[in-house]
C-alpha cells in the first residue's frame, strides 16, 4: 500500500506479506471541493504532508495526494483528490467526482460566499459523481480559515450548523490548515462518516460475480476500488 | 536428505543439464548450494535465459499482437469496436483525410526563393486559347444570354447601317498602305464585309456601284520631323545651322519647311506636316487601272517618293543630303524610322533623319470612332457567329479579312491609335456582357488603356464610354471570381484568364475614378454589405471572394443534408460540410493564392478562410455544445447508441482541428485572436470527459468479454500471458491513440484528461486483475476437477494460474510506459513554461503518484493471487508434513513427496511466471509453508505426540530451509523460523535428552545471572581419577521460607543426568536451622565408575531444600558441569581448591515434560519438580 517505491522490496517480501494480510486498508477516494481560495489544496498539504504554505498557487485543474490513516482500529488508505475551485476549471474537474467515496465542502469562514455556494458545489458534486439526489452520500462540511481574527469572520459556526441540518446533516469540521486545528479531525470525521454509512447500508457483497451495475449503486461508482475490509 | 534430493535431480537431469552447464560460471555466489538442489537448477535456468534487452513501449506491445488481434477479433466486435473506433480507426480515418485535403500550404516566411520562381509559370505568355472554358459563368443563372443574343445583331446593325457598309466597300477599293491586302483579294473582302453586314445581293451591287463613282478619298501624308543626327557639318566652325525641306516627287515645287535649327549637327525638330495629294492628278490613273493591276497599290502610285533635303545656311542654302521614301513602303498604320540621308555621287554617309510617316483622312474623329466601334460589333458578331467562337475562348484575333477592314478603316479615318484602343474596350466590353471574350483581351487594352487614362488624352465623352464599358467588364470580372469555383482545378487556360481577369483589376483599381461614375451600382453588387460605400476596385474584390465562399457554403448547404434527424447524422453532416469547405480552401492554396498574390496582392486563401471560419465556428459551435451539453449521464441502456455517436462527435473535432491549424498556417497572428475556431476544443471539454466515462465502463465490460474469451494459454510461444492482457492492453493503447489523436491543445486541459485516463487506466487494471484471479481459479478447478478420482487431492499449481499472474503483471508493467506514452513529459514542460516551473512540478508530482498508485495497487492485486495460490497449496503442503511427522520412522517418503510436490509446482511457476513474479511466489510459498510448520507444531504441543514427530518436523524443516535457500536470504521470515526450529527442537528429543536439554538450559540460565533473589552457594569440587569430591561451604541470602522469617535449610547433591548415575549414592548435608547464611562445611567423596566419569554433559546439581516437620521443601538449586570440575591428583587437597560461588535459581517452566503424560520418566521428573514447586 505504500507510495514510496524505495520500500517495494520490503513490501514484497517476508513479513510484510503477514501484516498485508491482517491489516488489509480500505482505499477511500476522498474528493474536496469548493470556491476557489477557500485552502483546500491547503487543507490536503496540511493533512498528507503537515505543511503549510503561506503562498500556494491556484491548483491547475486537480492534484492527488495519498495518505494512510487509521479510524478505530481499520487502516484506511485515503486517495485525497483535490480540486481547483474556479469556474473555468470546472470541465476539467467535473470528470473526477465519478467513483469517489467522500467528498469535503469546503468554505472559508471569512468568505461568506464560498458558505453561500457550498449548495452548488454539494448539487455540482451529486450530479456528476452520478449520485441520486437525495441518497446519502458521506459528505463532509468543512469551514477553514478558522486562525482569521473573529472581527474579520463572516460565517457563524452557528450558521454553518444550521445550513447541515437542512442538507442531509452532514458532520461540520471547523478548520484551521494554517495552524493545524482540527484537520486531523476532519479527514477523520469523513472516513467516520463513511464507515458509519458502510455499516448501515450493509449491501450485500457482490464480489463473487461481476456485476457492473455496482457502478451504479447508490453512493459510489467506483467497481474496482476493493471494498475489502468489510470482509 | 540427500537421496531425496539426488532422486529428484534423477528425474528432471536430462533436460536441466544444459542449463546447469550454461550457468554454472555465473552461479558462483550459490557456491554454497549443492548443485542437486532444485532451487540451484531453477536459478540456473533462468540464468540462462536471455534477458529481455528492449525497453517497452505500449506501441511496441500493441504492434507486436496487432496481427494476433487481426484473427481475434470477436473481442472488439462485442462493442462494436468503441476502442478501435476512438483509437486506431479515428486515425485511419483522419490520415485519409489529411492526405485527401491536401498538404497544409507552407508559411510565408518558409517559402523558398525557387518556388517563387515557380509561380511565375507561363500565365503572362497569352498565347491561343482554343479549348472552350465551359466553366466560366457557362451556367451562370444570372443572365438569360440567349433571349438577348437575338435582338442584338438587329439592334447594333440599326444604326445608318447601309452607310458604314457603303463606306466600308468604298475604302477597300481604295486601300492604302503596303502591307494589306497581300493574302485578301478584294472580292473576298467584299463577301466578307457582304457577309457580316448581312447585306442581300442587291443593296450589295447597288452600293458597289456607286461607291465605284465615288471621288477617291481625300488623303493626306502625315508627316512629323522629329530629328536627325550624324550630320555632316558645312559651316568652318564644324557645325551647321540645318532645316528639312519635304516635297512629293509629283509636285516638288510644293514644299514644306522646317525651322532652321543653329549651331548643331543633331537637330530636334518634332514638326507636322501634312501632304495633300493632287487628286486631278492621280484620281484617272489609279481608276484605269483598278480592273487589271494586281494589288493596287492605290496612293503609292500617285506620288512616287517624298524628299527630304536637308540643307545649312539661311541665304545659301547648302545641300546636306536627301532621302526618298517610296510611298509604297509606308505601312497602312504609319510607322516611324530613322532614314539615312545622301548625296549624289557621294558615298560617304551623310547622317540619318527620325520621320514620323503616317496616312490619314480629314473626317470628325467622334464620327469615325464611333463608326469603327460599330465596325467592330458587327465584325465581331460575324467572327464569333461564322468562326463558332465559344464563349470566353476570343482573344483578339481576326480573320484576316475583317483585319483588313479594321484596318483601312481606322487608317482612312485617321484613327488613333488610343481610339482604336478604346474603341475596341468599349466594344468587347459591350460583347463580352452577351457572348463573353477572353479576359486577356481585355487585359492587353487595360494596359495600353492606362497612360492615356491616367494622362487625360481622352475627352470627357470617351472617359465616360470608357467608365461605362469598365462598369460592365468590373461586373464580368467580379462575376467569374465569384464563380471561380466552377473553373476546371489546374486548368491552364482557365488559370491565364483568371491571370487577366486580376490584371484588368490590378489596371482599373491603378486608375482614379471619377466622382459621378458608380462603379459598382448596388443593385448589381447585391452582396456588398452597405449599398452606400463606394468601395474600392480592391475592396469590391475581397467582397466578392467573401462573397463566392459564402455562395459556395450555401451551395454546400443546400446540397447537402443529413440523413436523419438524429444527432449522428447532423454530426456527420457538418463533418462533410468542413471537408468539402476544407477542399474548396486546399484548391484555393493550391491553384489561386499564390496568383492572387502577385497579381493584386490579395490573400486570397486567407479571405476565403476566414469568411468560412465564422460560419463554420457558428455551425459547430451550437451543434457541439448542444450535443455535448446532452450527454452528461451515461445511461447504460443506451450506452452503445452513443458510442457511434462519440466516434462521429470526434471525427468533428478532428476536423475542426485540421481547420484551426490551418488557419494558424494562412492567417496572421493578430487574426486568429477573434476566431472562434481556434478555440474549437473548449465545445468539446464535456465531449471528452463525457467519453472517458465512458471508455472506463466499456473497458471494463471489454475486460469482461477478454477475460471470458480468455483460454490463459499463451498468445505465442515467445511470451508468457495470454489473449486477455493482450485484449485489455488494445484498450490502453486504443484510449491512448485516442488521446494523441484528440491533441488537446490547452495544456491544464491535457494535464487533467491526462491524471483522468490514468486513474481511469488503474481502474480497469484492478478490476483485469480480480476477474484474472477469478478466471484462473474457475479454470484451475476445471481442469483439476478431472483428477479428483486420484486417491491424493491436492492443489496443483496449474499454468492458468501463471498466465493470470503475468497477465495482471503485463499490464501492470505496462502502465508506466503508457503514461509515458501519453505525453506526460511533455506535458510538464509545457507547465513550466506557460506557468511557473514550481507549478509544473506540483502536477508532476500528481502525475507521478497518480501512476505509483495504479500500478502498486495492481502489484498488490498480484501479491494477493500469489498468496491465494500458496494457500491453496498449503493443505496439501500441511498433509505431508504431517505425514511426515507421524511416522516415526525416517525411512517414510512423505517428506519426499513434499519436496516432490513443491518441485513440480515450482518447476511449472517457474516455467510459467516471469522472474519477478516466481521470485515473488517463492516468498510466498516459504512464508506459507513456515506458517503451516508452526501452526502444525503449535497446534499439536496439545496433543500427546512421540518426540519423534517433532524430530521429523524439525529434520522437514531443515530440508525445506536448504530447499528454499532461505539461510542465503537475510529478509526472509527468520523471527517465525526460530521459533519453529526452538519447538522443534525442544519436542523432537527423548525424554531424558529433553530432561538433560532442560538442565543444560538451567546452566545457561544460572550462568547469565549477576545476582539471584535465591542467593548463592559456595562449594568446591575435584576429580580425582574417578572419584569426585565436594566440599560444599556454605548457602547466602537464601530467601526465607518459614513463618519465622528464615529456613531450615540441607544441601542435596545430585547427578545428572539421574538415569545415568542411578547408582550412585548421592550425599546431603546436616539441616542449618534456621539460618539465612548457613554454613555447612561438609565433604563429600562420591566414587564413580570410568564411563559415569567420562560422561559428557554430566552435571552436578546442587538442591539446596528446606527441612520441615514432615518432609523437606525445595527451594532452589544450582549446577556445577563435569566439565568445569578441576581435575587433579589424589595429593592435592580439596581445601587448596578455588571456592566455586553458584548462584541459585530455580524455574516453573516444564512445560514440555508435562504434556507427557504417559511417561512414567516424565511425570517422576514433574511430580518430583511439582513437589519442588508445592514447597515453595
Amino acid at each position: 500500500m505504500s507510495g514510496n517505491n524505495s520500500t517495494t522490496v520490503g513490501t514484497l517480501r517476508g513479513g510484510n506479506l503477514q501484516n498485508r494480510n491482517s491489516q488489509r486498508s480500505t482505499l477511500l477516494k476522498v474528493v474536496i471541493l469548493g470556491d476557489g481560495g477557500v485552502g483546500k489544496s491547503c487543507l490536503m498539504n496540511r493533512f498528507v504532508s503537515n505543511h503549510f504554505d503561506e503562498h500556494s498557487f491556484h491548483t491547475i485543474g486537480v492534484e492527488f495526494l495519498n495518505k494512510d490513516i487509521e479510524i478505530n482500529g481499520e487502516a484506511y488508505t485515503l486517495q485525497i483528490w483535490d480540486t481547483a475551485g474556479q469556474e473555468r476549471f470546472k470541465t476539467l474537474r467535473t470528470p473526477f467526482y465519478r467513483g469517489s467515496d467522500i467528498c469535503l465542502l469546503t468554505y472559508a469562514v471569512d468568505d461568506r460566499t464560498s458558505f453561500k455556494n457550498l449548495a452548488l458545489w454539494r448539487s455540482e458534486f451529486l450530479y456528476y459523481a452520478d449520485v441520486q439526489e437525495g441518497s446519502t452520500f458521506p459528505f463532509i462540511v468543512v469551514g477553514n480559515k478558522m486562525d482569521v481574527p473573529d472581527s474579520e469572520k463572516q460565517v457563524s459556526t452557528e450558521e454553518a450548523q444550521a445550513w447541515c441540518a437542512e442538507n442531509g446533516d452532514p458532520p461540520l469540521v471547523e478548520t484551521s490548515a494554517k495552524d493545524a486545528t482540527n484537520v486531523e479531525a476532519a479527514f477523520g470525521a469523513a472516513v467516520a462518516a463513511w464507515a458509519q454509512l458502510e455499516a448501515r447500508l450493509e449491501r450485500p457483497l457482490v464480489e463473487d460475480t461481476v456485476d457492473l451495475s455496482k457502478q451504479q449503486s447508490p453512493h459510489r461508482s467506483s467497481c474496482c476500488m476493493p471494498v475489502s475490509g468489510a470482509e | 536428505m540427500l537421496s531425496i534430493s539426488s532422486e529428484i535431480n534423477r528425474e528432471s537431469s536430462s533436460m536441466d543439464r544444459e542449463f546447469r552447464k550454461k550457468g554454472n560460471q555465473r552461479m558462483m555466489h550459490f557456491g554454497n548450494l549443492d548443485e542437486s538442489h532444485p532451487y540451484y537448477m531453477i536459478a540456473a535456468a533462468r540464468m540462462s535465459q536471455k534477458p529481455e534487452t528492449k525497453p517497452v513501449t505500449v506501441g511496441r506491445i500493441y504492434w507486436k499482437f496487432a496481427a494476433f488481434n487481426f484473427i481475434h477479433k470477436r473481442i472488439q466486435e462485442t462493442d462494436g469496436g468503441f476502442f478501435e473506433n476512438l483509437g486506431t480507426l479515428l486515425a485511419e480515418k483522419v490520415r485519409a483525410q489529411e492526405q485527401q485535403e491536401g498538404p497544409l500550404p507552407k508559411r510565408k516566411d518558409e517559402k523558398t526563393e525557387e518556388e517563387e520562381e515557380e509561380t511565375e509559370d507561363d500565365l503572362s505568355e497569352e498565347g491561343t486559347i482554343e479549348e472552350p472554358v465551359e466553366a466560366l459563368l457557362e451556367t451562370d443563372s444570372d443572365r438569360d444570354e440567349n433571349e438577348h443574343a437575338t435582338n442584338f445583331l438587329a439592334e447594333s446593325m440599326g444604326w445608318n447601317i447601309e452607310e458604314l457598309y457603303a463606306a466600308l466597300v468604298f475604302m477597300i477599293q481604295h486601300q492604302i498602305g503596303y502591307d494589306v491586302s497581300k493574302e485578301c483579294e478584294l472580292e473576298t473582302l467584299l463577301n466578307y464585309l457582304q457577309n457580316a453586314f448581312k447585306v442581300d445581293n442587291d443593296v450589295h451591287e447597288r452600293v458597289l456601284d456607286e461607291t465605284r463613282n465615288m471621288e477617291p478619298p481625300e488623303m493626306h501624308l502625315n508627316v512629323e520631323v522629329i530629328e536627325a543626327k550624324e550630320l555632316v557639318s558645312k559651316d568652318s566652325n564644324g557645325k551647321s545651322d540645318p532645316f528639312c525641306a519635304l516635297y512629293l516627287e509629283s509636285a516638288p515645287t510644293r514644299r514644306y519647311n522646317t525651322a532652321v535649327k543653329t549651331f548643331t549637327l543633331s537637330p530636334v525638330w518634332e514638326e507636322h506636316f501634312e501632304l495633300d495629294f493632287d487628286a486631278a492628278e492621280t484620281v484617272p490613273e489609279k481608276m484605269s487601272k483598278v480592273k487589271d493591276v494586281k494589288g493596287v497599290r492605290g496612293l503609292v502610285k500617285l506620288a512616287k517618293e517624298i524628299a527630304v533635303t536637308a540643307t545649312t545656311g539661311s541665304h545659301d542654302n547648302e545641300f546636306i543630303g536627301r532621302c526618298r521614301i517610296p510611298l509604297k513602303d509606308i505601312p497602312t498604320t504609319g510607322h516611324t524610322m530613322w532614314y539615312s540621308l545622301e548625296k549624289k555621287n557621294k558615298s560617304k554617309r551623310r547622317g540619318v533623319v527620325k520621320l514620323r510617316l503616317a496616312f490619314s483622312a480629314e473626317h470628325n474623329a467622334q464620327v469615325a470612332a464611333q463608326e469603327y466601334r460599330h465596325l467592330i460589333r458587327v465584325l465581331l458578331l460575324h467572327e464569333i457567329e461564322t468562326q463558332k467562337i465559344e464563349k470566353y475562348c476570343w482573344c483578339g484575333r481576326w480573320s484576316a479579312p475583317a483585319e483588313v477592314l479594321l484596318l483601312q478603316h481606322s487608317a482612312q479615318r485617321g484613327l488613333l491609335a488610343r481610339n482604336v484602343t478604346l474603341a475596341q474596350w468599349i466594344e468587347y466590353a459591350r460583347i463580352h456582357q452577351e457572348h463573353p471574350l477572353n479576359f486577356t483581351v481585355f487585359n492587353k487594352l487595360a494596359i495600353d488603356l492606362l497612360r492615356p487614362m491616367e494622362n487625360g488624352l481622352f475627352s470627357p465623352d470617351e472617359t465616360k464610354l470608357f467608365w461605362d464599358a469598365t462598369k460592365k467588364l468590373l461586373y464580368s470580372c467580379l462575376n467569374s471570381v465569384r464563380k471561380i469555383r466552377r473553373l476546371p482545378a489546374g486548368d491552364k487556360n482557365a488559370m491565364t484568364q483568371l491571370s487577366a481577369i486580376l490584371g484588368i483589376l490590378s489596371s482599373i483599381s491603378s486608375l482614379k475614378v471619377p466622382a459621378d461614375c458608380n462603379l459598382f451600382p448596388a443593385k448589381m453588387y447585391s452582396w456588398f454589405l452597405d449599398p452606400d460605400e463606394a468601395p474600392s476596385v480592391l475592396q469590391a474584390l475581397e467582397y466578392t471572394v467573401e462573397q463566392g465562399g459564402v455562395e459556395w457554403f450555401e451551395h454546400i448547404l443546400n446540397n447537402n443534408f443529413p440523413e436523419s434527424e438524429s444527432d449522428e447524422d447532423a454530426l456527420k453532416h457538418h463533418i462533410k460540410v468542413i471537408q468539402l469547405i476544407r477542399a474548396d480552401l486546399q484548391n484555393a492554396i493550391d491553384n489561386y493564392d499564390k496568383l492572387f498574390i502577385k497579381r493584386i496582392n490579395l490573400p486570397y486563401a486567407r479571405c476565403l478562410y476566414m469568411t468560412y471560419e465564422k460560419r463554420i465556428s457558428d455551425m459547430c459551435m451550437i451543434i457541439t455544445e448542444d450535443i455535448c451539453g446532452r450527454l452528461k449521464r451515461i445511461e447504460i441502456e443506451n450506452a452503445d447508441v452513443e458510442l457511434n455517436l462519440g466516434t462521429t462527435l470526434f471525427e468533428l473535432y478532428l476536423a475542426l482541428q485540421r481547420y484551426a491549424i490551418l488557419g494558424q498556417v494562412l492567417c496572421a497572428e493578430g487574426q486568429l485572436e477573434g476566431m472562434k475556431v481556434q478555440s474549437y476544443h473548449e465545445w468539446f471539454r464535456a465531449g471528452v470527459a463525457h467519453w472517458l466515462d465512458i471508455a472506463v465502463y466499456k473497458a471494463l465490460k471489454r475486460i469482461d468479454r477478454a477475460v471470458e474469451f480468455d483460454t490463459l494459454q499463451a498468445v505465442d510461444n515467445s511470451v508468457q500471458y495470454s489473449s486477455s492482457a493482450v485484449d485489455t492492453l488494445t484498450i490502453f493503447y486504443q484510449i491512448k491513440v485516442f488521446w494523441t489523436q484528440l491533441a488537446w491543445p490547452d495544456i491544464e486541459g491535457s494535464y487533467t484528461f491526462i491524471a483522468k485516463i490514468i486513474d481511469d487506466i488503474c481502474k480497469c487494471s484492478i478490476a483485469y486483475a480480480d476477474k484474472m484471479a477469478k478466471k484462473a481459479e474457475l479454470t484451475t478447478d476445471l481442469e483439476q476437477l478431472s483428477e479428483s478420482s486420484v486417491y491424493e487431492k491436492k492443489f496443483v499449481v496449474s499454468t492458468a494460474w501463471c498466465f493470470a499472474i503475468n497477465n495482471i503483471d503485463y499490464i501492470r508493467t505496462s502502465i508506466g510506459p503508457l503514461a509515458n506514452d501519453l505525453g506526460l513529459q511533455n506535458i510538464v514542460d509545457a507547465l513550466a513554461e506557460s506557468k511557473t516551473q514550481e507549478e509544473a512540478e506540483r502536477c508532476q508530482q500528481t502525475l507521478q503518484l497518480i501512476i505509483d498508485n495504479a500500478t502498486d495497487t495492481v502489484r498488490n492485486k498480484i501479491i494477493e493471487l500469489l498468496q491465494v495460490v500458496a494457500n491453496k497449496m498449503a493443505p496439501a503442503m500441511n498433509r505431508y508434513l504431517m505425514e511426515g511427522a507421524e511416522l516415526i520412522d525416517t525411512t517414510s517418503n512423505s517428506m519426499e513427496r513434499l519436496l516432490q510436490y513443491l518441485d513440480s509446482n515450482l518447476t511449472t511457476l517457474h516455467d510459467y511466471l516471469n522472474e519477478d513474479n516466481f521470485e515473488r511466489i517463492l516468498l510466498v510459498i516459504w512464508d506459507t509453508i513456515s506458517e503451516s510448520l508452526f501452526q502444525l507444531v503449535h497446534n499439536n504441543l496439545e496433543r500427546r505426540r512421540p518426540p519423534s514427530f517433532y524430530s521429523n518436523l524439525h529434520r522437514s524443516l531443515h530440508t525445506l530451509i536448504r530447499y528454499f535457500n532461505i539461510g542465503a536470504d537475510e529478509a526472509a521470515n527468520v523471527r517465525v523460523l526460530e521459533k519453529i526450529e526452538h519447538l522443534l527442537e525442544l519436542h523432537g528429543l527423548e525424554t531424558a535428552e529433553l530432561i538433560h536439554r532442560y538442565h543444560q538450559e538451567r546452566i545457561k540460565e544460572q550462568n547469565e545471572l549477576d545476582e539471584s533473589e535465591y542467593g548463592q552457594i559456595t562449594v568446591k569440587a575435584q576429580f580425582v581419577d574417578n572419584s569426585l569430591n565436594i566440599q560444599i561451604l556454605n548457602a547466602r541470602k537464601l530467601r526465607p521460607v518459614d513463618s519465622n522469617g528464615s529456613c531450615d535449610s540441607y544441601v542435596k547433591v545430585k547427578l545428572l543426568p539421574e538415569e545415568k548415575f542411578a547408582d550412585v549414592k548421592l550425599p546431603k548435608t546436616h539441616v542449618q536451622k534456621e539460618n539465612l547464611y548457613p554454613l555447612f562445611d561438609e565433604i563429600f567423596n562420591i566414587p564413580l565408575t570410568n564411563e559415569q566419569r567420562n560422561m559428557e554433559n554430566a552435571i552436578v546439581v546442587f538442591e539446596l531444600k528446606d527441612k520441615d516437620f514432615l518432609r523437606s521443601r525445595f527451594m532452589a538449586e544450582a549446577f556445577l558441569p563435569f566439565s568445569e570440575i578441576a581435575k587433579t591428583g589424589s595429593d592435592q587437597r580439596i581445601e587448596s581448591l578455588e571456592q566455586i560461588h553458584l548462584m541459585l535459581s530455580r524455574t516453573d517452566v516444564i512445560q514440555a515434560l508435562e504434556h507427557r503424560k504417559g511417561d512414567n520418566q516424565a511425570t517422576e521428573f514433574l511430580s518430583k519438580l511439582s513437589s519442588k514447586a508445592e514447597r515453595k
